[in-house]
């Protein structure tokens, strides 16, 4: 997957596209309007990283241009700015979805992957799987050897999240903040992370199917492949 | 007291004031002018009459329609010519309110003195002033009607400017994006004076509302970034290879990093709510809303295995912003999740004028007064930033609802009362269809 990352900070973009480059997508940085506006002119893209924020110019104008142009990208808007009309501006713009800064990096590819899945762009769209794991994202079923796994929507969506950010260790905080969204006042309900963690995986061990899912001492958990 | 009222007040007291000292004063006046007038001509009588006399003729006793006299005056030449004597003759009604005033004139002919007298009869003084009491009775009472009746008349065109810059200051908000105080164009120089120190004031606390605004979202914004390239270079490093105590760090940072972005979302949650940014028009399902959040935080209220009651009246609408709505609910949920035992209860009503979320747990440690301020809390626990219920109390401030913390035989209530005038409701809905089931049962 190629992504432009429009992003004028410099160290930020670096880690974005680190991250990236770890899920083997090619990362082109972009760090002003101008060069983005450029290079979306000249090569095409999967998806598109925006910050709203721009030295010389409006994310959103971005947006725009995008539209105009008839450019087939999925958009993700990077915002600093927590205003709600701005999201909904940015969606009336055309963008797919929006994080908001400062984001997890797992919750950013997250989102990557679902709008890429959603576009369409790679087999069938409403399918992830891993090994003996498939989830279907439009009916919210999660079979282990095609065998109906029983999972709630919360545990479901766990289950995504460990497999689009598979080897990656997935902090208490990411997987809080990407189950309950952040804006209640309610800080890493770590125990409860905790609990959902380890119904899933007796729910997928019941199942016969591997424990991928491992803790990582102090750290959170991680979706290991190597696992047998 | 009104000022218009003050003014007419001051304004009656010296007519009553002058009005006397004018009447003494005008009734002197005339009476002078009157007995002058008086005097001369009768002067000039007895002038007429000692011409005639010179002339050899015979004179009439009533000359000029005046009875005169005519006699020898023996005796040295008077020092004055002309001499005049007042007397007030009481004995008669008709003459009593009249005054007689004789002139005496002496005019040397020959070797002789003739005295020539005529007398008059004018108005007494006291007269004048019964008759002017009168008028003067007349004149202060249409003075006070005709002050009291134009002032309402005169204040609404003299203090029209202004009462209109009351007005002005009063729809002033700051908050608003137009915050440019509008007012109206006077001649009267106190008021530009007073309007142009207005506009002063109020341009100034504009500037310095905008300025303080400006940093205050600046200052979130710019910590975004930072925050935002902290927390992916935590995220990296935990990728690479650690030991344990390396874990742990980077655990504890992430902690405080997940801390400090919730507290400064939270801050700039606050002053967006202060700014009035999330203004709207739209109505929502609030009981929607509510039952939304139960199922968000189900899970949770199974793991503390608390026990849930609801009563939610169907189709309570409200004109609030969808995610305020969803905050301010949640809040109120999570704390009353949080603070409450292992196996406790909470209790969640909402009816069209208000909601109220109880729990059970600990009595409160702070004083509940302080409930609703930032940054404090009830234990000193990491779960919470202590903006939670800060921000409940905003959203209802931004929304005109009142908010109200109790603690009663154990339980911790909240009520949240809706102020808003109540919307249009479905028919055959809420309350209407509760009270017909029971009636059926």
């Amino acid at each position: 997957m190629k992504v432009l990352i429009v992003e004028d900070n410099r160290e930020l973009s670096s880690g974005i596209a680190d991250y990236l480059t770890g899920e083997k997508y090619i990362c082109e940085p972009a760090y002003d309007f101008e060069t983005a506006s450029e290079k979306l002119a000249l090569f095409t893209y999967d998806c598109i990283l925006v910050d709203i924020m721009l030295p010389d110019g409006n994310g959103l104008e971005l947006l725009k241009q995008i539209r105009r142009d008839d450019i087939r990208s999925g958009i993700l808007i990077i915002s600093a700015k927590d205003a709600l009309d701005d999201k909904v501006k940015g969606l009336d713009e055309g963008a797919d979805d929006y994080v908001i800064k400062p984001f997890h990096m797992s919750e950013l590819h997250a989102r990557l992957r679902a709008i890429y899945r959603r576009k369409k762009l790679e087999g069938p769209s409403n399918l992830v799987s891993f090994n003996e794991i498939e989830l279907n994202t439009d009916t919210v079923e999660a079979k282990v050897n095609q065998q109906l796994l029983d999972v709630t929507r919360k545990e479901f969506d766990l289950l995504l999240y460990f497999i689009v950010n598979k080897n990656r260790v997935l902090s208490k905080q990411a997987i809080a903040a990407h189950l309950w969204g952040d804006y209640t006042d309610n800080l890493s309900n770590f125990d409860f992370v905790y609990q959902h963690v380890k119904n899933l995986r007796k729910k997928i061990s019941t199942a016969e199917g591997t424990d991928y899912i491992e803790t990582v001492y102090g750290l959170g958990y991680k979706f290991n492949t190597s696992k047998q | 007291m009104k000022l218009i009222n003050k003014i007419t007040m001051w304004f009656l007291g010296v007519i009553l004031l002058v009005t006397p000292v004018t009447m003494f004063i005008s009734r002197n006046n005339i009476k002078k002018h009157l007995d002058q007038a008086e005097i001369s001509r009768m002067t000039g009588v007895n002038d007429h009459v000692y011409k005639q006399l010179l002339a050899g003729g015979k004179p009439d006793h009533y000359t000029h329609g005046r009875p005169i006299e005519v006699s020898l005056y023996q005796g040295a030449m008077p020092q004055q010519k002309v001499q005049v004597r007042k007397e007030n003759l009481a004995e008669d009604d008709m003459v009593k309110k009249e005054c007689r005033i004789t002139v005496d004139s002496y005019y040397p002919i020959g070797d002789q003195i003739y005295k020539i007298s005529s007398y008059n009869f004018v108005l007494n003084s006291q007269d004048i002033f019964d008759g002017m009491l009168y008028t003067v009775v007349w004149k202060m009472l249409i003075m006070v009607l005709g002050v009291g009746l134009t002032a309402r008349f005169l204040s609404r065109i003299i203090l029209e400017p202004f009462y209109r810059a009351m007005k002005a200051i009063k729809e002033f908000d700051l908050k608003r994006g137009d915050s440019k105080l509008k007012l109206p164009h006077t001649t009267t120089k106190e008021f530009q004076e007073l309007n142009a120190f207005l506009r002063k004031m109020t341009d100034k606390a504009a500037a310095d509302y905008a300025s303080v605004k400006e940093f205050s979202e600046n200052a979130s914004h710019e910590l975004q970034t930072p925050l935002a390239i902290v927390r992916s270079k935590l995220d990296l490093l935990s990728q690479t290879q650690i030991d344990d105590r390396q874990a742990t760090l980077i655990g504890d940072m992430q902690s405080a990093i997940e801390r400090l972005s919730h507290i400064n979302r939270s801050l700039v949650l606050l002053t967006k709510l202060e700014n009035q940014e999330y203004k709207t028009a739209e109505s929502i399902k609030f009981c929607k809303v509510t039952r939304n959040v139960m199922d968000t935080y189900e899970d949770w209220i199974k793991m503390k295995e608390i026990r849930l009651h609801s009563n939610l009246d169907k189709n309570v609408t409200l004109q609030i912003h969808p995610v305020l709505a969803e905050i301010l609910i949640g809040n109120l949920l999570s704390n009353a999740i949080r603070y409450n035992d292992e196996g406790g209860q909470i209790r969640i009503d909402l009816t069209r004028q208000w909601l109220r979320i109880s729990n059970t747990g600990h009595p409160p440690d702070l004083p509940t007064a302080d409930m609703f301020s930032r940054f404090k809390k009830g234990n000193q626990c990491n779960e919470s930033t202590g903006l939670g219920l800060a921000i409940v109390k905003q959203i209802c401030d931004v929304n005109d609802f009142s908010v109200t913390y109790q603690f009663e035989k154990g339980w911790h209530q909240v009520k949240v009362q809706f102020r808003q005038a109540e919307l249009p409701t479905v028919e055959g809905s809420g309350d209407m269809s509760r009270e017909g089931q029971l009636a059926v049962s």
